[in-house]
């Protein structure tokens, strides 16, 4: 119908987003596949190897179980903090405070931060020497207490406890986001709902779990799949704090990808990781398709 | 008695959105003022208010604490290379936001406009890159660029031209275009389709030729949509790391991001943080400013996408 008419008209205005996206994204996504059915340097010849590359990842004990594991308590811990503050401050906010647009701009901002730049001030905040806040902080506290816990300067991003410190950094970061994303969807609910819920007297915890907790359920959807695909990207600030040198205790999959292919140069390893945290996004954003059967924006 | 309780509640919830307030603000300034101490000022007066602003203390001596805090700022800017990393990051990022937008409109106004035959798949087929991590596309990208610079210099050799894709912003800025095609084509898909469908009849009835119809009507109609394309697509640029880290290796190339992390992961074998520190703040003001004035569109963004979608 109105396709043959305007076939020159199409091929100019899809052309140069065809050929671009299909050669930077999604060309290489496909060769990808096929390095990482194979074992290669980058210099010599491929040799195809099948599924081996695969076979020796999810071998007992390896890295990527290692890295795996990172991910998934970054994606409990730290999705679990966030959600719950995030939910806990929207409903605070949707129930009218003065200020509300302060707190709103404000608890956002860190989100547009520069991962890079977030890093490296929770670099600076964990700081062993003198000037570091948290460990003087701690110090003072256990002072004033005259207990000491544990001896500080506690070194929280050594290697071994790296995960565990960007807990509270990635609550710090991303709050805000969701608490934006929840509040928009509070605020379409009516406010006749609470008027009767308060009438009948349901307490403000009764109100929140009867009423909002339902109303806002297919957003939450959203969030917690965000929060899933979000915390199996998460690359920058493990490489940031690590200086370009992850260990097996402080690996996630996406510094592990870039480990193997471009420090060791086993490419089809390399691949083979991305390829699996290809598929794990994948399904977690199939499965949000099925789920809420709209478009989500991810950004 | 219900009206003590109401006091104690609300000052609960003050309670628990200032705390949070503090704990997002506070670390910030705190970057802000060391970034106007000396080193030896980091280490006697970390926590308090600034000697530029307070004072410094008898037991100083002779200090001059506008020497330092400007010490600080020049060491960063000039000496390690931040003024040249800002460049760097205003082209990548505006390149690409120009390549994105033009690219992006024409294929979605296309794509949202014209029933032909492959519409819904093409568009599937753009639409999917959003699920694509940049992981699985940056390996085999490496390889690639460096067949496509073998065939450029081949083909710009008789002008004497060295072509490469490694280490240079043009290629870095392919990449950054190309990525971020599938969310700006749906955001732009999604706002044209929108758009009243007569209004291009008309344009179309009063002889205008396609091309003019869009360049004339459709496109400052869809000004909203780029804007709101554009927000978010310089967001990601602006701060984007992975992509600089694994294709910019020179430090005249570096972009803000990869610059402030080099000056990070030094910084831990050295002492001077007060380059550090005013590394940090540089690349904070702007992103600060620009937050600012487009926060309300960036938020009421943010909702409409994952509300409507």
């Amino acid at each position: 119908m109105m396709g043959a008419k305007h076939r020159g008209f199409l091929l100019v205005f899809l052309g140069p987003a065809f050929v671009l996206y299909g050669l930077v994204v999604a060309l290489p996504a496909v060769r990808a596949l096929l390095y990482s059915l194979q074992k290669w340097n980058g210099f010599g010849d491929a040799e195809f190897v099948g599924l081996a590359n695969f076979v020796s990842l999810f071998e007992e004990g390896s890295l990527f179980w290692a890295a795996l594991r990172n991910n998934a308590i970054l994606a409990l811990a730290g999705g679990s903090g966030i959600l719950i503050l995030s939910l806990l401050f929207a409903s605070l906010i949707h129930r009218r405070v003065r200020g509300a647009a302060v707190f709103r701009v404000s608890f956002f901002f860190p989100n547009v931060l520069a991962s890079v730049a977030v890093a490296l001030l929770w670099t600076l905040l964990y700081s062993t020497t003198e000037f570091g806040p948290i460990n003087a902080l701690l110090a003072s506290v256990q002072g004033a207490l005259g207990i000491e816990f544990i001896q500080t300067p506690v070194t929280f991003l050594h290697t071994s406890t790296l995960t565990w410190a960007l807990v509270p950094m990635l609550i710090w970061t991303a709050t805000g986001f969701y608490m934006v994303l929840f509040l928009a969807a509070m605020e379409n609910i009516p406010e006749t709902y609470y008027e009767a819920a308060e009438l009948e007297g349901a307490s403000s915890w009764q109100q929140f779990r009867n009423i909002t907790l339902p109303l806002i359920r297919e957003v939450l959807v959203v969030g917690v799949i965000f929060l899933a695909i979000t915390s199996l990207k998460i690359f920058d600030p493990i490489w940031v704090m690590e200086s370009g040198q992850p260990q097996r205790e402080s690996h996630v999959l996406a510094t592990l990808v870039y480990q193997q292919a471009f420090s060791e140069f086993a490419i089809g390893q390399g691949a083979a990781v991305a390829v699996v945290l290809f598929v794990l996004v994948f399904g977690i954003s199939l499965a949000a398709l099925r789920m809420s059967r709209r478009e989500a924006i991810e950004y | 008695m219900a009206t003590v309780w109401r006091w104690i509640r609300s000052a609960a919830v003050y309670g628990i959105l200032i705390s949070w307030l503090a704990a997002v603000i506070v670390p910030l300034l705190w970057v802000c003022a060391n970034s106007l101490r000396s080193s030896r000022e980091i280490v006697e007066n970390p926590f308090g208010i600034p000697w530029l602003i307070a004072g410094a203390p008898e037991s100083a001596g002779d200090v001059d604490p506008w020497e330092s805090a400007r010490a600080n700022y020049e060491a960063a800017w000039v000496e390690s290379g931040f003024s040249a990393y800002f460049v760097n990051s205003i082209l990548a990022t505006g390149v690409s936001l120009a390549g994105i937008l033009a690219v992006g409109v024409m294929a979605a106004y296309a794509l949202a406009r014209y029933d032909f035959r492959g519409n819904r798949l093409l568009f599937l087929f753009f639409i999917s890159g959003m699920m694509v991590p940049p992981q699985l596309v940056i390996v085999p990208m490496f390889f690639q660029f460096a067949t496509w610079s073998e065939w450029g210099s081949y083909v710009l050799a008789p002008f004497c031209v060295i072509f490469t894709l490694h280490d240079s912003l043009t290629g870095l800025i392919l990449l950054y275009i190309a990525l971020s095609l599938p969310f700006t084509i749906l955001v732009l898909t999604g706002f044209l389709r929108s758009l009243p469908r007569e209004l291009h009849e008309a344009a179309i009835i009063d002889g205008c030729g396609e091309y003019r119809a869009f360049w004339l009507v459709m496109l400052p109609l869809a000004k909203p949509g780029l804007v709101t394309a554009a927000i978010f697509n310089f967001i990601g640029l602006w701060n984007e790391y992975l992509f600089a880290l694994v294709f910019i290796t020179s430090e005249a190339k570096k972009t803000l991001p990869l610059g402030l992390a080099g000056v990070s992961i030094q910084a831990q074998y050295r002492t001077d943080f007060g380059l550090m520190f005013a590394g940090f703040v540089i690349v904070l003001v702007p992103t600060l400013l620009v937050y600012l004035m487009l926060q309300r569109r960036l938020t009421r963004g943010i909702t409409v996408g994952a509300l409507k979608g």
